[in-house]
């Protein structure tokens, strides 16, 4: 931008202040991983000293050793894969066929249809998760991995239409036209103009559900009870209820199940940004 | 014609030809999903609400129709009033301060400096952060014996002994704190976007006129993100009122329900008190207050349309 305020003199004050303000912020949002890292890798007895030493000291892993010791961390990390790979899976597939449903058609109920979406979207899980804990015990679904993904999936579901339908609607209409004098029925239409031209919505689709499941506590938590079936979220929170967990283990967890959707995030996140404006209600 | 639906309005006819039913086709796995998991939980939680039912109580316990008496003991519930109070003005300061802050920063990003993105990149990792994963690290940090926040305690002015997240007002500001970390680095970058499309000519010419940088904000920036701001308000709304897990896992709704907003309420009544009924009416009201907001941003997102 070439607007040119004041002198020099000023400009540069004004950098420096700027970079500073920048820097604070910066430190606020990033002291709490920080924090985590420390923790996590360095031996108790320096965490508990008082006044706190800000950097790692004697650093080791131990804390990772003993959090896979202990609990059965491996297995509940694989559990939270499972869902969240099956709801990223159903999300995605299930997004797209809505969203061309709403985007590229006119029918009876679509109003309907969008409002539901709207709703469903906004709505908290907390109060209905009671009513959906009796309906799943009367299904004989509770402890069932898959049947968890399938909540997961409900709830992310408008969050993905809302964000495909836009990118759908941008595609002209003459494609499709040469592509239906070429013979393509409307199901070929989606899979080989739609689908493809708007892989980057669709990725962000699937990373906002996978995140979703991923970061689920509160439905896991009421539809799992079984210690072996817990994703991490459910698992790292049971640990952190008992007090004789040690600092150092508790953090470590935190820091293994944290981390994933934070790389997975910054590897993709310039495909994302704008799909995610309206993932956001989910955040 | 509800804007969610189609905001361009203009395609009468199908895109792509007409076709009758493939369009209800496609939306039956949705439907039934949402059949199964949304409306008839909702209607499961409605029934309840107007019975006398209560968790844990033996199987064969005569659950008996209260009619409206769950509704009428909410009205002078001085809990239930309390955690309306509680979730209106958590929701509220979250949207204050999470869409503030991500504003002010928005705008200092936006000049380009040196290492523009790799800051970029980094202020949002709170957001793609898990959310057990930073109650961890937020009760390990305000933790009242060890906790690093033991460095700044001393230095305040206010006693803060009784714990940050076990004693009032405390609890309450902690919480805030905590949905701020996560949510202003995200709303940073939405507005990031949307200062984008703010013209240059324009804000150059104000310049020009000799119009200061708060000039500039107040008569160029804010005019053309201001959709983006009411709906990152509503969406930050939206977030606090359905926040649980980072609530309920660092102050369980406490102490003395100071924090229990009404997720927190549904949830405590029927696993605490084992009211499973009146936690239903709670629920209820909840939804009456979710649809609420659907509609405000339903009338939000088409004054946004009708300026384009």
């Amino acid at each position: 931008m070439a607007v040119v305020v004041g002198t020099k003199k000023v400009v540069f004050a004004r950098s420096i202040f700027r970079y500073s303000i920048i820097t604070m912020i910066c430190l606020m949002v990033l002291f709490p991983l920080y924090w985590m890292i420390v923790t996590a890798i360095q031996p108790p007895d320096i965490t508990l000293m008082y006044p706190p030493v800000l950097y790692p000291q004697n650093p080791n892993l131990n804390g990772f050793r003993e959090l896979f010791r202990d609990n059965p961390m491996s297995k509940w990390l694989i559990n939270s894969g499972f869902v969240a790979l099956l709801a990223t899976l159903i999300t995605t597939t299930f997004s797209v066929l809505g969203a061309y449903a709403i985007s590229w058609f006119q029918w009876k109920g679509k109003t309907a249809f969008g409002l539901m979406l709207l709703f469903t979207q906004m709505l908290p899980e907390a109060l209905i998760v009671i009513p959906i804990y009796k309906i799943y015990d009367q299904f004989d679904m509770l402890n069932n991995l898959a049947a968890l993904s399938l909540i997961h999936a409900a709830f992310v579901i408008p969050v993905g239409v809302w964000i495909l339908r836009p990118a759908f609607e941008s595609i002209p209409r003459e494609v499709n036209e040469a592509a239906q004098i070429d013979g393509c029925d409307y199901l070929a239409v989606l899979r080989k103009i739609i689908i493809p031209l708007c892989s980057p919505a669709i990725l962000a689709v699937s990373v906002v559900s996978f995140f979703a499941s991923w970061g689920d506590y509160l439905l896991a938590v009421t539809m799992i009870s079984k210690q072996e079936l817990y994703p991490a979220s459910v698992g790292l929170a049971s640990t952190m209820s008992q007090l004789n967990t040690p600092i150092q283990e508790l953090l470590s967890g935190a820091l293994i199940y944290g981390l994933p959707p934070v790389i997975l995030y910054m590897f993709i996140q310039k495909y994302i940004i704008s799909g995610l404006t309206a993932g956001a209600i989910k955040g | 014609m509800v804007s969610f639906v189609s905001p361009r309005t203009t395609f009468n006819s199908t895109r792509i030809g007409s076709s009758k039913n493939l369009p209800y086709v496609l939306i039956i796995p949705i439907a039934i999903l949402t059949a199964f998991l949304v409306v008839y939980p909702i209607s499961q939680g409605i029934y309840i609400s107007l019975t006398d039912k209560t968790l844990g109580a033996a199987v064969d316990q005569k659950v008996s129709f209260v009619g409206l008496a769950n509704y009428i003991n909410l009205i002078d519930n001085s809990a239930f009033l309390a955690s309306i109070k509680t979730t209106v003005s958590y929701a509220t300061l979250n949207v204050v301060f999470s869409v503030g802050a991500g504003l002010l920063t928005a705008l200092l990003v936006n000049k380009r400096f040196k290492g523009r993105g790799g800051v970029r990149a980094l202020l949002t990792a709170p957001w793609a952060f898990p959310d057990i994963a930073s109650v961890i690290i937020f009760i390990w940090i305000l933790n009242s014996a060890f906790g690093v926040v033991g460095i700044i305690n001393q230095h305040l002015p206010f006693d803060t002994s009784g714990g940050w997240l076990t004693s009032s007002p405390y609890a309450f500001i902690s919480i805030i704190g905590m949905s701020m970390w996560k949510t202003f680095p995200f709303y940073s970058i939405v507005l990031l976007a949307s200062l984008q499309s703010v013209p240059d000519d324009l804000l150059e010419a104000a310049t020009v006129d000799g119009a200061g940088p708060f000039q500039r904000f107040k008569n160029v920036t804010f005019p053309s993100i201001k959709p983006t701001l009411y709906l990152l308000g509503l969406l930050a709304f939206i977030f606090a009122f359905r926040q649980f897990s980072m609530i309920y896992l660092t102050t369980g709704g406490g102490p003395e329900r100071d924090t229990e907003t009404l997720v927190i309420s549904v949830y405590n009544t029927a696993f605490k008190y084992y009211d499973y009924a009146l936690s239903s009416a709670i629920g209820v009201a909840g939804l009456v207050i979710t649809f609420a907001v659907a509609v405000v941003f339903l009338s939000l997102q088409n004054k946004a349309q009708k300026r384009f």
